[in-house]
């Protein structure tokens, strides 16, 4: 799934860019600390590794074609930022020697398949490992799904960034600049081969050198002198984030708007005029919108106006769209917080 | 022997061979061509920004300009067309053909012509922007390679020290480019001496054991070897910087290449807007 | 007193690679560390070199202990560099520059030699080892006896006060190995140490004056080179050599011999 130079417009490279940007940053610091250990040769084994299992693509179904990323057995053994590191560099690697990837991608790659693959990945393995024991076999199905799970939210995550395109950037006689296929034709496209194919070789690869490493070489798993990051305290926040994702779309079924979010409009709508009554113990509310609010609502118009974003036409899923980034940049925000905070 | 097998060993040769040259594209005598005179530097930022002229230009034809540039770049600098076609188009044409064939069909716009027995429509915009998509990602890898080809690595990874990229981001990458050699290596050599024992076909569940096993063992070895390589690195003086002998020097011909690039990634981005 | 090691015991992954090791190793020395392999000589040299570093017990260079957080200062890691270079038994790992002028230059490069020196040392050097004609070649293509020579070359550039050799010949065809020979006895003697790591009995006498023998982390023995050869038992106990049996018309009887790599 590595996108290629010219699917995503610029004004998307540099957003992905910028977004990938600050785990890099991170990620950097945290394994700067550790260049005159064996982190380093460690993380550039296993970027060797990911770039070799990456460049053998399976044709999916839908077209296109995916590959393992290596990302479960790199989490699991770096543990999320040297992993992040470390597939970023294959990506780079990939996208210079043999344009499997586009230069000014190489954001989007890196966030999708890097980043992002190595936080869920991270997340879900010690989710379902747990405090197992190294060798046992739960460690192993852990890393595969971790595995599983990363790389279909990373296709996703492409999928999106390929979607939004035809819409965004277009001429003014409709030719579609970059990718030429909405989010209809995209997700579906992707997804149908990674939920399959692809998943499949990277649960299979991510837990069968798990399984392997546990017999032959246990001191590759395992290592928590390399992982510097608080596992117990991290585990039910994550588990807690993903699940309200996931229950978002909920949100729309629960009738109108939520307590207090009204919006100035609203108050000059009697539908919902009638919910604020009934969600106040049926005093009603003020004739008009209050001036403070009339004046205030209209300095910032969100890019993702209600949840929705325009060129998302399914309202459900326009909200779990919301969800991710919105997850994504709370994400960022608290890393840039302990950042500071350390 | 497997056919799965044989694909998985056809894959990991290829990729040596092609790592190999990607890593020693310069060593090939009397490579003194235009593009291996000029500054490491100077290279990596103009054929970026040539890189982000062309994605960012709307028309066609500009695009196809700059591809014809970079394939005179290529001439220029004694870089075979017949390199070029089978490291970057047929494969950029194989990945992006089966997606932009179905736009010329999908996309929405006056059909101009309909396909005989199955009466799909070809639109104009369909056509433009398949057009648009295959010519992006020809131009893009064609320029890539063309930096990779001319320069030893050990100056791009400079050049990028000189952009202030990071240094553990820079030795990390070098180290791994040195690793995938020794891990393609040793696959390949693990490879050969299984064929030598093995007999006969294999069934599927032994096939993806065998897989697994050799991906797991490849990673034991490599591990021990890498290892290895870090310590050698160190034991002769290595503390995380990176050296190279060659100072960058900006010559004559340098500063006309800045100005070449410039004016035509500048020409690219205004005309194609 | 150019290396004293005290009580030093290293452990990796459970296994205890070097046993409560002590011995002290005087400038211009020529030494033969001898065991099997696994024996712990390996591991010993890069002690020594200060790429690992003990669990207990001490080891010292020229008075200073060799610990981590000594290499974390720069001027004691570039003098030490400097000083005291490793050749590793497998020369694949060693090369990873692109050409062989760059991978001999890397090391001086590294230590931030000025330039110009660098060049010229470099050029002399790959004079010296009969390589020039390599300096454009790509190393990790060239044979086993050019990589060997091209690796050694890599460390002789910094002409370091000790040369640690693991394993110098093995998988050296016989004239590459008797060149090799050549070499370090021309090298070493003076104020110039070399230690070398061996399992190979043939050419003890001509480079070394003294030799260790290691069994299993352990030190067994302190000998010269003649009193080595002579002591069979105690080739034998260390792995050395071993006994062949067979039979002649009925009775069974042994040689013990070395076999050459």
């Amino acid at each position: 799934m590595h996108i290629p130079d010219g699917y995503l417009s610029p004004a998307t490279c540099a957003v992905m860019y910028t977004s990938a940007a600050p785990f890099w940053y991170v990620a950097l610091h945290r394994v700067r600390d550790a260049l005159h250990t064996r982190l380093v040769p460690r993380l550039s084994l296993f970027a060797a590794f990911s770039f070799v299992i990456m460049m053998f693509n399976l044709p999916l179904p839908g077209g296109t074609t995916g590959h393992a990323v290596g990302i479960g057995i790199a989490t699991v053994v770096l543990g999320p930022w040297a992993a992040m590191l470390a597939i970023s560099v294959a990506i780079v690697i990939q996208a210079l020697f043999f344009g499997d990837g586009g230069v000014t991608a190489i954001g989007a790659n890196c966030f999708n398949m890097a980043i992002v693959g190595a936080l869920v990945s991270y997340a879900v393995y010690r989710l379902l490992a747990g405090r197992s024991p190294i060798e046992s076999p739960r460690r192993v199905m852990a890393a595969g799904l971790a595995g599983y799970a990363a790389i279909n939210v990373s296709a996703l995550l492409a999928a999106v960034e390929f979607g939004i395109q035809p819409a965004l950037y277009h001429t003014a006689s409709g030719v579609p600049l970059y990718c030429p296929y909405g989010l209809g034709v995209a997700i579906p496209a992707m997804m149908l081969g990674h939920l399959t194919v692809a998943g499949f070789a990277e649960f299979f690869v991510s837990a069968g050198v798990v399984a392997f490493l546990q017999k032959s070489d246990p001191s590759l798993l395992g290592e928590a002198g390399l992982r510097r990051v608080a596992v117990s305290q991290a585990r039910p926040l994550w588990a807690t984030l993903g699940v309200l994702m996931i229950l978002t779309p909920l949100g729309i079924l629960a009738a109108g708007s939520a307590w207090g979010e009204w919006s100035a409009r609203d108050y000059s709508n009697p539908a919902v005029r009638q919910q604020i009554a009934a969600s106040t113990f049926h005093q009603a509310p003020p004739a008009q919108a209050p001036a403070g609010l009339e004046r205030l609502s209209s300095l910032w118009t969100a890019p993702f106006a209600s949840y929705a974003p325009p060129y998302v036409r399914s309202a459900a899923f326009g909200y779990l769209l919301s969800a991710m980034f919105g997850a994504g940049l709370v994400t960022l925000a608290s890393a840039g917080v302990s950042k500071f905070a350390r | 022997m497997s056919a799965r097998h044989g694909f998985i060993e056809r894959t990991v040769d290829g990729l040596y061979e092609a790592m190999e040259h990607a890593l020693h594209a310069e060593q090939s005598a009397g490579a003194t061509g235009l593009l291996q005179k000029l500054d490491a530097r100077v290279k990596v930022a103009g054929i970026l920004s040539l890189i982000v002229a062309e994605v960012l230009s709307h028309r066609l034809w500009v695009i196809v300009s700059i591809f014809a540039g970079a394939v005179a770049l290529a001439m220029l600098s004694h870089v075979s067309l017949a390199t070029l076609a089978s490291r970057v188009w047929i494969g950029a044409l194989a990945f992006t053909g089966p997606i932009a064939i179905p736009a010329i069909f999908l996309t929405p716009g006056a059909a101009i012509h309909r396909v005989p027995a199955i009466g799909w429509p070809v639109t104009m915009q369909g056509l433009t922007t398949a057009a648009l998509l295959l010519a992006r990602v020809e131009t893009a890898a064609t320029l890539t390679l063309l930096l990779v080809f001319t320069t030893p690595w050990n100056h791009v990874l400079k050049a990028l020290r000189v952009f202030r990229v990071p240094v553990v981001f820079v030795v990390i990458l070098g180290m791994t480019c040195r690793y995938i050699l020794l891990m393609l290596e040793t696959a390949h050599e693990m490879f050969e001496s299984r064929r030598s024992r093995t007999v006969g076909a294999l069934t599927g569940p032994e096939r993806r054991r065998m897989t697994v096993s050799t991906a797991g063992v490849l990673l034991s070895r490599t591990s021990q070897l890498s290892g290895d390589v870090y310590l050698a690195m160190q034991s002769r003086g290595f503390r995380g910087e990176v050296y190279v002998l060659d100072d960058f020097r900006m010559s004559r011909l340098d500063w006309s290449a800045v100005a070449a690039f410039v004016a035509l990634a500048g020409w690219a981005v205004w005309a194609g807007h | 007193m150019l290396f004293e090691l005290d009580r030093l015991t290293y452990q990796y992954e459970q296994l205890t690679a070097l046993d409560n090791l002590t011995l002290s190793i005087p400038e211009g020395s020529r030494i033969a560390l001898l065991g099997a392999n696994g024996s712990g000589k390996s591991t010993m040299l890069r002690i020594l070199d200060g790429l690992h570093f003990a669990n207990s017990g001490a080891v010292r260079f020229r008075g200073d202990e060799l610990t981590e957080d000594r290499f974390g200062d720069d001027e004691f890691a570039f003098s030490f560099r400097k000083q005291v270079g490793l050749v590793f038994q497998n020369p694949d790992i060693q090369l990873f520059n692109p050409t062989v002028f760059d991978e001999v230059a890397f090391g001086p490069l590294q230590l931030r030699w000025p330039k110009s020196e660098v060049r010229e040392r470099v050029g002399d050097i790959l004079d010296r080892l009969r390589i020039a004609h390599l300096r454009d070649r790509v190393p990790h293509r060239l044979s086993g006896g050019e990589k060997k020579r091209v690796a050694l070359a890599s460390v002789l550039v910094l002409d370091p006060a000790v040369l640690l050799l693991d394993e110098p010949t093995a998988s050296l065809d016989p004239r590459s190995q008797s060149q090799l020979i050549d070499l370090l006895v021309e090298w070493g003697g003076g104020a110039k140490s070399v230690i070398v790591a061996t399992h190979d009995l043939g050419d003890l006498e001509d480079i070394a004056d003294r030799c260790y023998l290691l069994d299993r982390g352990r030190l067994v023995a302190e000998r010269s080179p003649a009193d080595v050869l002579r002591d069979r038992e105690l080739l034998e106990r260390t792995n050395l050599v071993h006994a062949h049996r067979h039979r002649h018309a009925g009775e069974l009887h042994s040689h013990p011999h070395v076999h050459r790599d």
